[in-house]
Order: C-alpha cells, then sequence, then structure tokens
C-alpha cells in the first residue's frame, strides 16, 4: 500500500529534523513503541504494540535509518513480525520551511504479510491513517517540547 | 422422490469428521508461511516442543526421506514437476505453504504452541501476475528450473490460418477468467489412528476420493495398501477441492504412526482459503474469424493459465478441458489453441465446479454475443445458425471430442419461449429510452460430463458399483462413486429399487469407505450417475438374470419367459404364475433347490468403462437490470433449460441447477480472490471473499428437454456442474446486454457494483 | 478459529461486572453478543486475558420511553431493537436500521451497546445514533457519565469509553410530530456490512420546511460523521427532490473517504451522495404523510 501525504509542523526545520532522526525520540513518535535499542549504524531494534484499540498485538522489529541529509530528508525503513505475520514500511521524509513552519512531505510504502493483510484489508487505510496521524501528532508535541 | 440424506442431515445426525473421536486422540495445528516466498532459514521449535501438553513439533526436516511428495495425475508432454513435499524444505513458495505441524493433548494447546515456533525467512522476490512470470526477468518460482512456464500444450485442426483469410471479420477479446476459492461449507479434515495388531492404518478424510487417496497415502508413508483404509465419512460439499490429495492427509496418517495415538486435524476457513485449491484463473486471448452472414469459420486461442507454486493432483490438466470444450455447441470447423501453464506465488488452481468447462463456455459464449455485436445481429440468431443439426450427432469437434447427442435448438427455442424473448427485447427498447439499463443475456452451452473413458482421463474414468440382495430380501449398494452431498443415496436407490421391483426404502447405498467398497474412482466430473450409476445398473442386471434363472428352476418354467413384477417374479403372459421376491432371494441363500451350476447368493459387481463422454447441453437466458447510480445488478428473471439426458429424480436435477446457478453467479458479480504482488491472500476470510448469499439468489425457473446419452444404457448424461458451466457468461452477457447503450462490449468480471458505476459515470449516464 | 485461553466470569449484577472490570483492567474484555469479538478471538487479533460476560445481568436489556425520552439498555439485541412496536412508532429510524444488521443469527444475538463499543467503521447502528442525536450512558464504579454520540465515536475501533467503564444506555428523543426518517444502505458483497449507510430524520414545520434535519453516515470515514453540509442545505428550506438532491451532494465534504477492495474512495463518496439522497427522500415522504 502507498502511503503519502504532507504534514505541517510548527517549529523550524533543523529542529524537526534532530527529532526525525533521534533514536531516542523516534522511540516516542512510533505509536505502541515500547523498546528501542541499538543493533548496528543507524539501525535499532524494536518492540511495539501494533494494532487498533482492542486489536493489537506485539511485534519484534528493526528501525533503519538511512539517505540522511540534514535537514532536508532522511529515509525511514520499518520491519515487524509478530504472531499476526508481518508489517513493513519505508518511506523518505522530505522536509521544507516556510516562515518558521516546517513542511512534512513523506511518501513511503506499507507492506503487511500473513493475517493481517489477508483479513485486514478492510481496515488497513483507515489504520495507516490512525498511526500516521498519531505519529505526526507526537511529533508535533515533541517539536512543541523543544 | 425427497432425498434420504436429509432427515439425518438436518436432524444434525450425520458424521462429518469433526464429529468423531477416538481414546487418546491428539489434535494437530499447523504452521504457515505468511511469506509467499522465502528461504526458510532456521526453524526453532524449542519453545512449542516445552509448552503445555505438546507431544510432537515436527518440521521439513523430519520428513525428509521419510514421506513422499504429493501427487500430480496430469501427464502433459514435457510438464514440469516441482518436487511438493507436505512440509516446506528449505524453500516456500506460497503463502499459507504448511511449515511445522505441533501435535498436542488439545486443540487449542496444539493452535498456542505454533505461535511459538521461530521462524528465520529470507524473503525472496515473488511473483503473482501469470503474463509477468513469463517474463525473462521474472523471479523464478523454482530456482531449478530455467522459467516459470509449467506445460504448453497445443492444439490445431481445420486449417484455422486460412480461414482467418477468408474471413469478412475478425472479432478479438480478452477474458480473464478470475481466480476463485471454493468455500466448502466443510473445510478439509482429517482424522488418522494406526492399529498396531492388525497393522492398519484408518485415515478419516472429508474427501471425494477415497480410494484414489487411500493408494496416494501408502504410497506416501510406503505403507502396503491394503493395510490402509480410508473412509469418507459425511463430506460437506467439495466441489472439487476435495478431488485431491493434499499434504495434510499424509501428515496426519504418518504422525498417527509415529506417535502411536490417533491425530486429527481440522482446517480453519482461514486455511481453507489460504491452502485449499483454488479454481478457474485464466486469461484468454481469444479472435474468432466470421462471414458476414454470421458463420463462424476458426477461433483461436492463447490460453494463460495461473497454476499457482505447485501441482495438486490435476492442477495442468483443467486447462486442457477448457481446449476441448473450446468451440462450445457450435460447429466451428478450424481452432488452434495455445495453453501455457505458469508457476507463481500463490496456492494451486485445480478442479473447482465445472473444472475447464466453465472457462471455455465463458469465452465462447462472450465470444459469439461480440460476433452478433459486430454484426448487428440477434445474439439468438447468430447461435442458431452456428449449432450442429440433430443429424449432425454425434459429432466430432476439432478439438477431438466426439459430442454423443443434441438438439441444440430445441433447448433454445424453449427457453426463448419461456423468458418471452421477443417481449423482453421490445421492453428493452422502452426502457433504454427512459434511461434504464436492462439487458437480456443468452447462454446456450455443451459440456463435457462422465468423466470419462479411461483413454482420456489422467488415470482410470470408470467406477465400480455393487449389488447385492440380502437374504432378508433388503438391498445393499456399494459404489465407488463416493457422493459429498449430490444425493446418490437416493438416486441410485431409486435405480435399484426400480429394476428390483421393490420400495426405495428397502434399498441402502454404501459409500466412502474403501474397506467396505470395492475400489471405485470417486464423485466428480458430473460422473457418478452416468458411470457409477450405470456400474450399479449393470451389476443389477446380473442380479436380474440370476434371479429370473432361478424364479423359472422354481416355477418349472424357461427364465426367458420369467418377468420382473412388482415384489414378485412373473410368467409372462400368466399373471398368476409367479414366486414373490422374496421367496427367490431366500431360495438364492437357502441353496437348496438351485438350478445345475447356479452360485449361490445374490452380490454381483461392475466395473463399468464408458465409451466417451457425455454431452449435456441447455439454453439459460438472464434479464438484468441495473441501477444507474450505483452499478448494482438486479437479476429479474433467471431461465434455465437444461437437457441432462434422461432424469432419474427431478428434485436432484433442479437443486443440481439451482445450486450450480448459485455458484455462477457469485462468479459472474463478485467472487474475487485477490492476491497483492507480494503474494499476499488479500481476500483470506468471508468478511471480504463474497459468496452468494440467500438473499442474492434470484427464483430460478427451470425446465428441460430430454435427449437421452447413447453412451450408457440408462441414457444419462450429468447435471452436476451445468448450472455453473451456463450460468456464469449468460449473467455477463445480459449486464453488457443493459450497457449497450452507453458503447460498452465487454466488461471484466467479477462485475462489481463499482466497475458498473465507472462506465456508466464515464459515458455520463 | 481457536482462541487463545482466557478467564470467564459471568457476573449477576452491573455492580460485580463494575468491580471485575476494575479489578482486571485492560486486560479484560465485556462480552456482549460475541459476534464481535468472539471472531477477532478465534483469529487471535484479540487476546483477551479475562472475559466478563454482560449476559447473566439483569436490567440491561429494556426498551422505555419516559416523557418523550425513549431509553435502551445496552443489552438489548438487534433483534429486540427490530421488532419492538414502540420503537415503531415513535423511532422508527432504529428498527429500520437493526433490520439491515447481518442476518437473523447474528440480529439474534448482537447487541446494541456492543455494537457501539465496538465501533467498526462500517457498522449500521452509529448512523442511526448520530442521526437521533443519542447520547451513550457510561457507567463505572465513580458512577455515569453522559456522552453524545458525536463524541461517542472517536476513531476507527475506538470510543470515548475509558478503562472500568461499560456502556449502559442509550437515550434520545422520540419523533416529534410530522417527522420521517430512514436508513438506507450499500451492502458489502461480502460482510454485509455498510459500504456506505446513511440515516436521515427530518421534520417538517407548517409550511412543509425542514425544521429539523439530521444525517448520520456510516462506512465512508474511518469514523461515522453527520454530514453537515447536507443538514445545513436543508434546514429552513422547503424540502423537495431537487433541493434534496443539491444538498446530498454535500455528503462527503470535509471527509476523507476510505479505500478498500470493495469501493475505491471516489466510488465511496458518489455512493454517499446518492444514499444520501434515497434515504432524505424517503423520510421526506414518510414526514409528508404525517399530514
Ligand atoms: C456474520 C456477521 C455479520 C455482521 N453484519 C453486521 C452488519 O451488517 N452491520 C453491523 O453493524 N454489524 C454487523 N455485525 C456485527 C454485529 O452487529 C455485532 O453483534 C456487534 O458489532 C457487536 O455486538 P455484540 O453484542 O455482539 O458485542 P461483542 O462482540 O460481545 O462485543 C464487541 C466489543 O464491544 C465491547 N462491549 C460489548 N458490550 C459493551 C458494553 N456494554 N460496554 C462497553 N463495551 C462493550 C466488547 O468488550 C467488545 O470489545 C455482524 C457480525 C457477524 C458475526
Amino acid at each position: 500500500m502507498k502511503l503519502e501525504g504532507t504534514q505541517t509542523i510548527s517549529a523550524p526545520r533543523e529542529g524537526v529534523y534532530r527529532l526525525l532522526s533521534d533514536p531516542a525520540v523516534i522511540a516516542r513518535l512510533l505509536p505502541g513503541c515500547e523498546k528501542l535499542e541499538p543493533a548496528g549504524p543507524d539501525t535499532y531494534e524494536v518492540k511495539m504494540k501494533l494494532g487498533l484499540a482492542a486489536l493489537s498485538g506485539s511485534y519484534q522489529g528493526t528501525v533503519k535509518l538511512s539517505e540522511q541529509r540534514p535537514p532536508e530528508h532522511l529515509r525511514l525503513t520499518v520491519t515487524s513480525r509478530g504472531p499476526w505475520g508481518f508489517a513493513d514500511g519505508d518511506g523518505g521524509f522530505t522536509l521544507s520551511e516556510q516562515g518558521g513552519q516546517t513542511t512534512v512531505h513523506y511518501a513511503g510504502e506499507l507492506k503487511v504479510g500473513g493475517m493481517v493483510a489477508s483479513i485486514g484489508s478492510r481496515l488497513l487505510d483507515g489504520a495507516a491513517r490512525m498511526v500516521i496521524a498519531q505519529f505526526f501528532k507526537n511529533l508535533e508535541r515533541e517539536a512543541a517540547a523543544e | 422422490m425427497k432425498r434420504k440424506e436429509d432427515p439425518r442431515l438436518i436432524q444434525g445426525l450425520g458424521h462429518y469428521v469433526d464429529d468423531l473421536s477416538l481414546p487418546g486422540q491428539l489434535y494437530a495445528a499447523i504452521l504457515r508461511s505468511p511469506h509467499a516466498h522465502a528461504r526458510l532459514r532456521k526453524i526453532d521449535r524449542s519453545a512449542a516442543e516445552r509448552a503445555a501438553g505438546v507431544v510432537a513439533v515436527i518440521t521439513g526436516e523430519d520428513i525428509r526421506g521419510v514421506l513422499g511428495t504429493i501427487p500430480v495425475a496430469a501427464a502433459l508432454p514435457e510438464l514440469k514437476v516441482p518436487p511438493h513435499y507436505p512440509l516446506a524444505i528449505d524453500n516456500i513458495c506460497y503463502v499459507g505453504e504448511p511449515v511445522a505441524v505441533v501435535v498436542a493433548d488439545d486443540r487449542y494447546r496444539a493452535r498456542d504452541a505454533v505461535d511459538l515456533i521461530e521462524v528465520d525467512y529470507e524473503p525472496l522476490p515473488a511473483v503473482t501476475d501469470p503474463e509477468k512470470a513469463l517474463e525473462k526477468s521474472s523471479p523464478r518460482v523454482h530456482e531449478q528450473f530455467k522459467d516459470n512456464q509449467a506445460c504448453l500444450w497445443k492444439i490445431e485442426a481445420g486449417f484455422p490460418d486460412r480461414a482467418f483469410k477468408k474471413a469478412d471479420r475478425i472479432v478479438r477479446q480478452r477474458f480473464l477468467n478470475q481466480r476463485l476459492i471454493p468455500v466448502a461449507m466443510e473445510p478439509r479434515g482429517v482424522l488418522a489412528s494406526y492399529d498396531p495388531g492388525p497393522e492398519l492404518l484408518t485415515v478419516w478424510s472429508s474427501t471425494q476420493i477415497p480410494h484414489l487417496l487411500r493408494t496416494q497415502i501408502a504410497a506416501m508413508l510406503n505403507v502396503p495398501e491394503m493395510r490402509v483404509r480410508v473412509i469418507a465419512p459425511e463430506v460437506g460439499g467439495g466441489f472439487g477441492s476435495k478431488l485431491n490429495v493434499y499434504g495434510e492427509e499424509a501428515l496426519v496418517a504418518h504422525l498417527a504412526m509415529k506417535l502411536g495415538r490417533p491425530v486429527k486435524w481440522m482446517e480453519t476457513r482461514r486455511e481453507n482459503f489460504l491452502a485449499t485449491i483454488h479454481g478457474r484463473d485464466q486469461i484468454d486471448d481469444v479472435e474468432v474469424a466470421v462471414k458476414q452472414d454470421g458463420r463462424i469459420l476458426a477461433l483461436k486461442c492463447r490460453l494463460t493459465a495461473d497454476l499457482g507454486a505447485y501441482h495438486q493432483l490435476l492442477t495442468p490438466a483443467i486447462p486442457t478441458l477448457t481446449g476441448l470444450l473450446m468451440l462450445g455447441c457450435y460447429k466451428i470447423p478450424a481452432v488452434k489453441i495455445e495453453y501455457v501453464g505458469v508457476f507463481t506465488n500463490k496456492m494451486a488452481t485445480d478442479a473447482y465446479r465445472g473444472a475447464g468447462r466453465p472457462e471455455a463456455t465463458y469465452l465462447i459464449e462472450r465470444m459469439v454475443d461480440l460476433v452478433a455485436l459486430e454484426l448487428g445481429k440477434d445474439p439468438a440468431e447468430i447461435r442458431r445458425q452456428n449449432f450442429p443439426k440433430p443429424k449432425d450427432f454425434p459429432y466430432s469437434t476439432p478439438t477431438g471430442v466426439i459430442y454423443d447427442s443434441g438438439n441444440y435448438e430445441a433447448t433454445l427455442k424453449k427457453a426463448l419461449e419461456l423468458a418471452g424473448y421477443k417481449k423482453l427485447r421490445e421492453e428493452q427498447k422502452k426502457l433504454w429510452k427512459q434511461g434504464r439499463y436492462l439487458g437480456i443475456g443468452l447462454s446456450t452451452y455443451v459440456e463435457i460430463c462422465a468423466m470419462g473413458p479411461s483413454s482420456a482421463m489422467p488415470a482410470g474414468g470408470w467406477e465400480s458399483g455393487t449389488v447385492r440382495i440380502e437374504p432378508t430380501g433388503k438391498v445393499t449398494v456399494l459404489t465407488g462413486a463416493s457422493p459429498h452431498g449430490q444425493g446418490q443415496e437416493t438416486s441410485f436407490a431409486q435405480v435399484v429399487a426400480d429394476e428390483l421391483g421393490i420400495s426405495p426404502d428397502s434399498v441402502i447405498v454404501i459409500h466412502g469407505d474403501t474397506q467396505a467398497v470395492p475400489y471405485g474412482i470417486g464423485t466428480f466430473g458430473s460422473r457418478a450417475t452416468a458411470v457409477g450409476g450405470t456400474a450399479m445398473f449393470l451389476a443389477v442386471q446380473k442380479l436380474k438374470d440370476k434371479l429370473k434363472r432361478l424364479a423359472g428352476h422354481l416355477l418349472g418354467v424357461d427364465p426367458k419367459r420369467i418377468e420382473m413384477g412388482e415384489g414378485k417374479l412373473v410368467v409372462k403372459g400368466k399373471p398368476k404364475k409367479s414366486k414373490s421376491f422374496l421367496e427367490v432371494v431366500q431360495a438364492a441363500y437357502v441353496a437348496k433347490t438351485l438350478p445345475p451350476n447356479f452360485e449361490p447368493g445374490l452380490e454381483a459387481t461392475t466395473f463399468f468403462e464408458p465409451s466417451n463422454f457425455t454431452f449435456p447441453f441447455g439454453a439459460h437466458v438472464c434479464v438484468v437490470e441495473v441501477d444507474a447510480e450505483t452499478g448494482d445488478v438486479h437479476i429479474l428473471r433467471y431461465v434455465a433449460v437444461d437437457d441432462c439426458g434422461n432424469v432419474i429424480n427431478p428434485l436432484l436435477v433442479d437443486g443440481q441447477v439451482h445450486g450450480g446457478i448459485v455458484q455462477a453467479l457469485g462468479q459472474a458479480l463478485f467472487e474475487e480472490a485477490v492476491y497483492d504482488e507480494n503474494g499476499q491472500l488479500l481476500t483470506g476470510e468471508l468478511m471480504d471473499y463474497a459468496i452468494p448469499r440467500a438473499w442474492d439468489v434470484p427464483r430460478i425457473e427451470t425446465a428441460r428437454t430430454v435427449t437421452p446419452s447413447p453412451v450408457n444404457p440408462m441414457g444419462v448424461k450429468g447435471v452436476g456442474e451445468a448450472g455453473t458451466i451456463a450460468a456464469t457468461p449468460a449473467i455477463v452477457n445480459a449486464v453488457v446486454d443493459a450497457l449497450r447503450p452507453l458503447g460498452v462490449r465487454d466488461i471484466q468480471m467479477p462485475l462489481k457494483r463499482e466497475r458498473l458505476w465507472a462506465l456508466l459515470e464515464a459515458r455520463g449516464s | 478459529m481457536i482462541p487463545a485461553s482466557f478467564e470467564y466470569f459471568a457476573p449477576r449484577s452491573l455492580e460485580e461486572a463494575l468491580q471485575l472490570l476494575a479489578h482486571h483492567g485492560t486486560e479484560a474484555k465485556l462480552l456482549a453478543g460475541g459476534h464481535s469479538l468472539l471472531p477477532m478471538m478465534k483469529l487471535r487479533l484479540a487476546t483477551p486475558r479475562t472475559l466478563i460476560d454482560l449476559g447473566r445481568i439483569r436490567g440491561l436489556s429494556y426498551i422505555r420511553e419516559d416523557g418523550g425520552r425513549i431509553s435502551i439498555g445496552a443489552m438489548t439485541t438487534h433483534a429486540e431493537v427490530e421488532s419492538s412496536e414502540l420503537l415503531r412508532r415513535r423511532a422508527p429510524l432504529l428498527p429500520e436500521t437493526a433490520a439491515e444488521i447481518g442476518d437473523v443469527q447474528v440480529r439474534n444475538r448482537g447487541t446494541l451497546g456492543g455494537s457501539l463499543a465496538h465501533a467498526d467503521p462500517a457498522a449500521d447502528y452509529p448512523a442511526a445514533l448520530l442521526a437521533l442525536d443519542a447520547e451513550c450512558v457510561l457507567t463505572s464504579q465513580k458512577g455515569t457519565r453522559t456522552v453524545v454520540a458525536k463524541d461517542f465515536f472517536v476513531d476507527m475501533l475506538t470510543t470515548a469509553l475509558q478503562a472500568g467503564e461499560i456502556l449502559t444506555e442509550v437515550r434520545f428523543a422520540a419523533d416529534s410530530p410530522r417527522t420521517g426518517s430512514a436508513y438506507r444502505k450499500l451492502h458489502h458483497p461480502a460482510s454485509g456490512f455498510a459500504i456506505v449507510g446513511v440515516a436521515a430524520r427530518l421534520t417538517l414545520d407548517a409550511t412543509g420546511k425542514g425544521s429539523a434535519v439530521s444525517v448520520g453516515i456510516t462506512g465512508v470515514a474511518p469514523k461515522p460523521y453527520r454530514a453537515t453540509g447536507v443538514e445545513r442545505g436543508l434546514l429552513g428550506q422547503t424540502l423537495d427532490a431537487k433541493r434534496i438532491a443539491e444538498a446530498s451532494a454535500q455528503a462527503t465534504r470535509g471527509v476523507e473517504p476510505l479505500s478498500d477492495l470493495q469501493a475505491s474512495a471516489r466510488y465511496r463518496a458518489a455512493m454517499a451522495a446518492v444514499f444520501t439522497r434515497r434515504a432524505l427522500a424517503a423520510a421526506l415522504g414518510r414526514a409528508q404523510k404525517q399530514g
């Protein structure tokens, strides 16, 4: 599934970039993230609770940062697997600034497999939107706290 | 006569696999791959093995060299056959492929432990589009083969190229016959038990083919066949999906032997979607050469069949049936077909109600409508013009089959009359003017039934039947055609009772147990009555001869002068001179006053080998209205006139026609197994995969013509799949016809509302 | 199809249920009709450690009217709503909606409270609750609070229910005179849920103008919503087919429709307009019939 969109964060670009590339912050941005630990260069192991309200399960996986070109671009690759299958997200973030505000354009792909794919397709669109909205809400909050 | 099966089924007194339990029984649960293509790097089962109640966990490594591969019975030139193990060894090729089996003391704990198995998969690129799979750059499903082409099969006859040169018009169209999921009401299930004393392995399986399964289990487990007993108890539907030998059947049998305890496995609905065979999935690129006057001179088709990752029992053979039937009920003198079978990272396709024939009928019936459209003629007229005439039968088609008997014009005439075709066309014109979309769809079909002569089948096309008159005059029939909902217990009892002049209530039909029933092939391909029924019919003739001989002896007259009466054997022309049926039967068993060289007892078996398939046919008319705002299709009328030869039980025939039409409606309007490009099955549950519900089904008006088959003595043909074969194009033709004012000439199945809405919207309705 | 193990309680009173809920916290799930929860448990998409069955509690299943206000207990089944004489007379929108849910078996087991608490984005009831301006009564050990339907549905499968709370009742005003309502639904061919479900209720004043118009839409967006754009276009206007058609074009104003295998966002939006128009037209006809 393709994911693409634009969000505006009320903070300057440098700051937003710093947040997006800081593993400690990423742990707080990813909805349901319970643990994030280094596991190699720009790679982290994660444990997270993924899903929708009552329908959530524990996943293990990795988060990888790449294509880092501060302060305008970076790429985040998340892989996760759990009892229902797997969910892998891969997306580039492009940041631009206007009047002290940062516009974050994201474009990526979500791949799900196993049970999540075969019985969740009806809810996938909405669920992805929820996760993305939560991610940016968290980012906004982090930016405000800076 | 009502179905003898129903009282017990309706009262919940039937026994399906999951109703059976044995002392000490264990349960198996299967871990399946979430990846469509991957290498198995490592499997850690230690946590699962330690879990409460777990007795064993096995993986592909444990069966390497122990269990044989899953058989494929289809013989095609240069067929590539990848080894297909009951559990994946080294590689995964589709989502749902079994990776490990947990056996535990109850099904909950078995299932719990499945989640504790850690599998390290190395995902590989997958391919799910059969045409992409044929490209050079495509990932290969099986690395050992140089490409994904599984087989290539061709038919050419009657100089098609020449015919195309002579054509006034050439009509072309591509049809996608989408992948379907059979969804039998009862999923698969296996219970196996090994008794070390008699060294007997007993396997209860929800199968259509108990004897073939027994042979194959013996081979896969390397156990002598006489030490294997397979029982198909009550089977809750199959539609071809249980005309197969599955890895789970071998695995469960193997585990029961290995662990020394009975093991049961019941497929979940989710597994049923992922790992029971799928149906259809063909791309047909068709062109026909036509004369201005409407005569069709030749047909060419390139058929690309998505076979999935592995072969199941008949996988690559199914599209060959499409080939054989592709010219439908038309006298088309030249043909050229090229069928390419392709491996993809999906579940295998195989026989699903109609098995190759719905695909053929769909494309030819759609094509004939397109020809009519192209020439501005009435679709009924084009059909009539190209039918073979009654005097042409038996009619040999360029594809190499011989249609046994037929009168196609008569069925079409009857169907059009019943539907009020002329009036409907007038009505349609009026409604079109009001911006309403009424459509009338025809489908005149012929199909191949009574599979079939052994020469044309992968392995054995005969059937066995045994009739035993018991000492009390009651009758036991044993049939190798193992029914699973069709109603043979009723129709076979009727035939035997009729022949013997007794009540059907005195006859029981036993099936499905390899220890009770002589070797048989099974119920599929609309063969049970025409082949299995004939075997039984011939067996009962042997008994009739015997009874007459004995009665003649008892009455002191020439047996030739004896005939069967109601409950008695009578001397012809002397109704008072008779012996009751029971007296004669008892004499055969008491055996004190037998004619010379007369064997005591009354049991006879026949193995019947048919000389040809049978070819039922019919004409269906469907009337629809498409909601111009939503794209919703409303079926207003459905008229089905079928000719399946002589009819034994009209209720059963109507039931088969109704059910078949409903399944066709599913394919025409909403069923579709959707895989994404990574090989994930997106329609993995009944929440997403739409099968017809009661409220989707229109009233179906049925009627018949009767053209007996010369191929068997009862003159029967078969009707198990006719509805499915006929109705899909009838419905699609109706919808396309409805939207004709918009310039629509074809719509891809399923005719989802959104698809129709988009057409309506684009053309500014 | 085999759920994970769980502990099961069948409290006999609401107090006992609340106590159990407080004690077991987020590991516990309430069980009502089980027709959303059990399928998820069988697939192990939900693995609650504890189930608290509300089925044995007396007094959670009722439909009554008191001074023009109707209240319905959370454990009232879809079938009871569908067949309620009181509702058919006083708020026919709800029985009409209930009749569109699933099949007979589902309606015999499923409950109003369960459907609302589950908050499936394609469930039918939410559209009607929004159109009825209903209130949800949430009860916890701390007492009760009331949340209006609009605020009850927070997001996909997410409601305003907090830990320790049970949805106990739904309340709304019975229809006033010259009120008509209708529920119109485009069924998902597989699940039977709503691809689009529109509940409309409108009241006419003496001159035939719409004095109250409400439209609730389900299935289209991650959560059910009130089509305020449509309502604004009709309020205070003389209602007729043309006006309704115009206003219905606003059915998805301000929402981003969902997209799935059965319906793209574009199709959903178009159908939202069609079914809004159909629901409103039917509602108008019924209001006018009341003379
Ligand atoms: C085959 C099928 C078809 C269906 N078709 C439709 C349809 O067309 N339209 C439709 O709208 N629905 C449909 N449903 C869903 C059905 O209406 C469910 O019954 C309903 O969604 C849930 O109600 P329930 O009483 O079964 O709740 P349950 O399944 O028992 O519970 C659902 C959720 O709500 C919570 N809960 C239950 N009661 C309360 C309460 N009082 N307070 C707080 N939380 C509570 C539970 O903990 C659980 O999380 C269908 C279901 C099935 C199985």
